[in-house]
């Protein structure tokens, strides 16, 4: 299959329009907020106005007596832990004891209206008790008491520390070695729609007792939403039907469990009704599961060459409350020092601290971005000092696969080089670096990332992914997947793959997808797995049926099997021209009268003829059903042992069976007197193994790019005592399209041994990689050296004025983005002089008083 | 979010707009394109019991000018129909300008420049949801005792964060106000209180029906420099107009006034002496710039630090100055 060529597909390698692209465009296309059932109430949740406190009791009294309010839903209704991780079962759908962060959960009203359960909130009295909070995860880590998890001392959720290689004696080798601290603040998804779930029960007339369920949710995981339900609920997964409508965006926001599609379920359950709850975009920000703030001690040793000797990375994560998927994040930073370039030796130390704020999760280059912008930067400043040129050091340093790298990943398919090479020619980097003029440069970075993990969070053998295809009389072909399309477009992907090994037309086929009681097991969108996994259990799937149809063809072509080819909807004899049968062009639905169905013209005009070189793929279709009755395929997906890893603690996470590759340079524009930057174009290389759909990786490299700009220029949680002072898309600042660059793309195909036709990983690797390479090109342009990230102007300012020697203007709240020492707080006092919000008395919040600027 | 429940209320003329105002008081609010109102009633900032819908009353969306005196901003007429009027643009450069600065386009569709000069002010403390504000313990403007950016003192600092009133201010413009006994004219500058909770000295049976812009600013060169962190859907973290006015290549008359940082916007009251009577160069607005950072006092109210917003205000005011100067 690797040595196929682009011309050699009909279907693979086009760009094609997403199938669902019209229902979304017309609106006809329903996401999970727009449903709604008979009955159907909506559910609002009480959120805690304190970062750390007991709660000592919840009167509802009041919330329950208003007109219209049904029931309200509080921590002892479902008290069952559960997590994403089988080692992070730490959340309960509503708080039991205490409560962890401003934002937790703690009742759920249930009423006829939105703004009936509203005013119930507001009538729900919740007496606390509140406890010392932490909000540094230097200081957290300290703590000697008041944990935030009983069962987490120090509260430190995990921490991992991995010697690869010889580091002491790698950095001994070195000629240059660069130590330096860097900070990437915190940012999250954004996703254009909020998280909405409906969920309904099936109540027993007699009994009134509750039975099947069903939830439909604005998931990414539907299979393990199913499980963390059973859990709760304490209900037979098979009772349980989650299904996924369209979905506006996830980047990871929607690749776990998030609070409110528990909530709904309880809620269904107390209320006795169907109950919707669509979170605010407040909400939304609060349940987060972003990128968490990230401390990056590094250290990287270089010869005078431009290679590597050594790195060593320490690494703490701001987690927030929960463990979400804090330990793969935090394994990912480590693992993914290796596979992109040739490093010999690896030390790392990681930590996941809990701090009394929302959970930070899984979110577009999920563990690998922030670790990524420090390694990039400190690099360009190597080859600095060393005198070499930015895309020299990196072409120095590049893997000579197939090999497994020091940290035991397999790398097998490997683009990189030519990425880099592309945008190189394409950025003109040799003539225009350096000739750009005052206050422009040009930074080069390059980043990788999996297709999928190789070893599955949920430690089960089973294969990741399974998909049925059933193909009816008429030749119409549909494909039951587990793939959740969050807007990626995985059900054209799948329906590609099938077109293209079927040899139908796109037209015929429907994708029925991510619906637990129709589709079989996929574990879910996220870690850039579906392409890679569910494609190739398509194929299988597709392959497996078409064996079935290729048979029946060659018994009616009076051929051997293996001289039966099936392409552009037809089914011909090796050797014979491809042309379409007469009257046959078009794939008409057989039967136009009434209980004829079965018995359609193609039927009937195939007792006519006797054995044919060539048949359309209805007739093929027809013929193998003959045989059969019905006509079905499965194929399942499980990742090589050889793609496994190593044996290490917390070696599972990092190995894939695949890597895609990234390299980016960006063009910047400073202005020196405001520090405002201005992103002026990038260029970005990506492998993608092979492009499925050109355009479709198009989009998700540029938008990867745009995400990765968004976190180097302009969006950031700005936090003051456990508050996020900006739960808005107003103040949370995504870049919009006034600002936005042109991001030009180029797909580099490097043909992956095992990808479905050869692809791999399309839509996160190049996230990574847009942050250090517009640090360095701000370095290029200015000669300041930015080591906190996002570089908003009041940083990109401060650092300028003090390299320019100017007056100083303490602009940056005392931390000095080109050598931060710890996390920023905002300014301003939320408690002063015994006024402000009840805390602890030990709360950070009362002794951090800023220093206020006399107002007159 | 839903919005909290209320009386709709749709005057017909501006006599029986302001009988409602009289009567209600307390408890009615007027909403004029709601692009401000709306949103901070979702969180609930304000819960009035009567909303009173102003646009159904005729006359008051439109631009009417009359030679020898200027021209009239209705009150209900949109931004967009200001940012598309040639006559501004030509005439009124800097309303212009500043305009088009404001919001999005469809923010700016529905918003109107009464709604913008009575903007309330802005306060990252305070534009928050109700259950975010618990959160911190209230503060002044709102349901509290405590004000989170300058906690020593008594007052509220937040920010006025309308674009066009600096442009305004630089045009001497005056607003009509109506009340039960009449109409009685004002000086935009005399407008505002500088206090973050009471932005505006109309009592509360009045409402503003028009804006002047009198004909001895026509002609005037104009720009608006806003300090943002998006290029679109941005409050004015800081914003500068001038309105300048050369004979050759000296300057004859110019107004520098800045926003978005202090409760009221500001006239930059000694600009006119460091300009006037010189010629237009770098280092005289450069001198300008600092005279504007010297009014500006932004605290905390933002996500921006205020050393930084003060700091722009001194860059921007330079740059307006100059473009202002290249363009007559
Ligand atoms: C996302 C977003 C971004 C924005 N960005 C900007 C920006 O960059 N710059 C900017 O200047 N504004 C901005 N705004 C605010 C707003 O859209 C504009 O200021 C607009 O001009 C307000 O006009 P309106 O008619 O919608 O006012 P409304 O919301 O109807 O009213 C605003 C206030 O003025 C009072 N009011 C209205 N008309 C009168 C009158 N005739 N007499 C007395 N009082 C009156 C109301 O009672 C209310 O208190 C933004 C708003 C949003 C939602
Ligand atoms: S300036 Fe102070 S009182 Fe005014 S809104 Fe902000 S925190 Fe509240």
């Amino acid at each position: 299959m690797t040595s196929l060529k682009k011309n050699d597909f009909s279907v693979i390698g086009k760009p094609i329009a997403m199938i669902d692209s019209a229902g979304k465009v017309t609106g006809q296309g329903k996401y999970a907020d727009d449903l709604s059932v008979p009955g159907m109430l909506i559910g609002k949740i009480l959120h805690s106005h304190l970062p750390h406190a007991l709660i000592k009791k919840i009167d509802a009294s009041r919330a329950l007596a208003l007109d219209g309010v049904v029931t309200v839903v509080i921590g002892t209704d479902a008290p069952n832990t559960y997590g994403i991780l089988p080692v992070g079962h730490d959340e309960t759908a509503l708080a039991v004891e205490k409560v962890r962060y401003v934002g937790d959960n703690v009742a759920c009203v249930v009423a006829e209206s939105e703004s009936i359960a509203e005013a119930a909130l507001e009538l729900i009295d919740v007496e606390y008790e509140p406890l010392p909070a932490w909000f540094d995860p230097e200081d957290s880590m300290e703590a000697q008491a008041n944990f935030i998890h009983e069962q987490r001392p120090n509260n430190i959720e995990k921490d991992y520390h991995h010697v690869f290689g010889d580091p002491d004696a790698g950095f001994a080798q070195a000629d240059v070695v660069l130590e330096g601290r860097y900070i990437a603040n915190e940012v999250t998804h954004a996703a254009m729609e909020p998280h909405c779930t409906l969920a309904a029960f099936e109540f027993d007339s007699h009994t009134g007792r509750e039975g099947r369920l069903t939830v439909q949710s604005s998931t990414q995981v539907p299979y393990y939403l199913q499980h963390k339900l059973s859990i709760v609920l304490e209900m037979p997964m098979s009772q349980i039907r989650v299904i996924k409508p369209l979905v506006g965006g996830g980047f990871g926001g929607k690749s776990e469990i998030i609070p409110l599609e528990i909530i709904a379920a309880v809620a269904a359950r107390k209320a006795k009704a169907p109950v919707k709850i669509t979170y605010t975009r407040e909400e939304v920000f609060l349940a987060h599961r972003g990128r968490p703030r990230t401390i990056i001690d590094l250290k990287t040793g270089v010869k005078k060459d431009g290679s590597i000797t050594a790195v060593a990375a320490k690494v703490i994560q701001d987690g927030g409350a929960y463990c979400s998927y804090g330990v793969v994040t935090i394994l990912y930073s480590g693992a993914l020092l290796g596979a992109l370039y040739d490093i010999p030796n690896i030390k790392y130390d990681g930590f996941r601290v809990l701090t009394n704020k929302p959970a930070c999760g899984a979110m577009r280059g999920h563990g690998t971005v922030n670790v990524r912008f420090a390694f990039e930067s400190q690099l360009d400043e190597l080859a600095g000092k060393i005198n070499m040129d930015p895309v020299s050091i990196r072409r120095k340093n590049l893997l000579k696969p197939p090999c497994i790298t020091v940290n035991g990943l397999r790398v097998q398919s490997y683009g990189l080089p030519e990425c880099i090479d592309v945008v190189a020619r394409e950025s003109k980097w040799a003539e225009r670096r350096t000739k750009l003029g005052k206050g422009r440069g040009l930074g080069m970075a390059c980043s990788h990332y999996v297709s999928g993990a190789a070893s599955s969070i949920i430690r089960s053998d089973m294969p990741h992914s399974t998909v049925n295809i059933k193909i009816d009389r008429d030749g119409g072909v549909i494909i039951y997947t587990g793939a959740s399309d969050i807007g990626q477009g995985s059900d054209t992907m799948v329906a590609q793959i099938a077109a293209e090994v079927l040899g139908c037309k796109m037209n015929r086929i429907k994708v029925v997808a991510a619906d637990t009681d129709l589709t079989p097991v996929d574990i879910g969108s996220y870690s850039s797995r579906v392409t890679f996994m569910n494609g190739n259990a398509t194929l299988r799937a597709a392959e497996d049926i078409k064996k079935r149809i290729v048979a029946a063809a060659a018994l009616k072509m009076a051929c051997a099997p293996e001289d039966v080819i099936m392409r552009d909807d037809l089914v011909y004899k090796k050797g014979v021209a491809p042309v379409a049968p007469k009257q046959e062009n078009a794939p008409t639905v057989s039967g136009h009268v009434e209980g004829q169905i079965l018995r359609g013209s193609v039927q009937q005009k195939r007792k006519d003829e006797g054995p044919k070189e060539r048949m359309s793929f209805e007739e093929a279709v027809t013929a193998a059903m003959d045989n059969t009755g019905a006509l079905g395929g499965t194929g399942s997906y499980a990742p090589p042992v050889e793609a496994k890893g190593g044996k290490h603690k917390g070696g599972g996470v990092g190995p894939s069976p695949a890597y895609s590759y990234s390299a980016q340079v960006a063009d910047v524009t400073v202005d020196e007197e405001t520090g405002e930057v201005t992103v002026n174009k990038i260029w970005a290389a990506h492998d993608c193994g092979r492009a499925l759909n050109p355009v479709s990786v198009e989009g998700q490299v540029i938008g990867s790019v745009w995400m990765g700009l968004g976190q180097a220029l302009q969006e950031e949680f700005v936090w003051k005592d456990g508050l996020l002072m900006n739960p808005s898309m107003l103040e949370y600042k995504s870049p919009s399209s006034t600002e936005s660059p042109e991001i030009e793309s180029f797909i580099v195909e490097s043909i992956d041994p095992e990808g479905p036709f050869g692809a791999k990983e399309a839509s996160e690797g190049s996230l990574a990689a847009a942050i250090p390479a517009i640090s360095n090109a701000i370095y290029d342009a200015v000669g300041v050296r930015l080591r906190e990230c996002p570089f908003s102007p009041e940083r990109v300012l401060s650092a300028i004025r003090a390299k320019n020697g100017q007056k100083k203007i303490e602009m940056t709240n005392r931390v000095d983005p080109t050598a931060p020492h710890k996390m920023r707080e905002h300014g301003g006092s939320t408690w002063y002089k015994g006024k402000g919000p009840q805390r602890h008395a030990d709360d950070p919040s009362r002794k951090t008083t800023t220093e206020v600027p006399a107002a007159d | 979010m839903s919005l909290p429940t209320f009386k709709l209320l749709r005057p017909r003329t501006v006599e029986e707009a302001v009988g409602m105002l009289h009567r209600y008081q307390d408890d009615i609010q007027i909403c004029a394109g709601g692009t401000d109102l709306l949103p901070s009633m979702k969180q609930r900032l304000f819960t009035p019991k009567f909303l009173m819908d102003i646009r159904g009353i005729d006359g008051l969306e439109r631009i009417r000018v009359t030679p020898g005196l200027g021209v009239e901003l209705g009150a209900l007429t949109t931004l967009s129909a200001v940012e598309d009027s040639g006559f501004i643009h030509r005439h009124y450069p800097v309303l212009h300008e500043a305009v088009k600065t404001v919001a999005s386009p469809i923010l700016r569709n529905m918003g109107t420049m009464g709604g913008n000069i009575c903007l309330d002010t802005r306060c990252l403390w305070y534009n928050q949801s109700l259950q975010w504000r618990k959160s911190c313990g209230f503060c002044i403007k709102k349901d509290g005792d405590l004000c989170h950016v300058a906690p020593g003192g008594k007052k509220c600092w937040a920010a006025f964060s309308a674009d066009t009133p600096a442009a305004l201010l630089c045009l001497s413009a005056e607003v009509n106000v109506a009340s039960p006994s009449g109409f009685r004219r004002i000086a935009i500058a005399d407008l505002y209180t500088n206090d973050g909770v009471n932005r505006i000295k109309l009592a509360k049976n009045e409402m503003i029906t028009s804006i002047y812009l009198p004909e001895a600013s026509a002609g005037y060169s104009g720009a608006y420099k806003k300090l943002r962190i998006r290029g679109s859907i941005d409050y004015p973290l800081a914003g500068v107009a001038v309105a300048l006015k050369k004979k050759g290549k000296i300057v004859e008359d110019v107004k520098v006034a800045i926003t978005g940082v202090n409760p009221a916007p500001h006239l930059v009251p000694d600009a006119l002496h460091a300009l006037v009577g010189r010629e237009l160069n770098e280092h005289a607005a450069t001198v300008v710039g600092e005279l504007a950072s010297r009014v500006a006092k932004p605290l905390t109210t933002s996500l921006l630090t205020p050393e930084y917003r003060r700091e722009i205000i001194r860059v921007y005011t330079k740059r307006a100055v100059m473009a202002a100067g290249a363009a007559t």
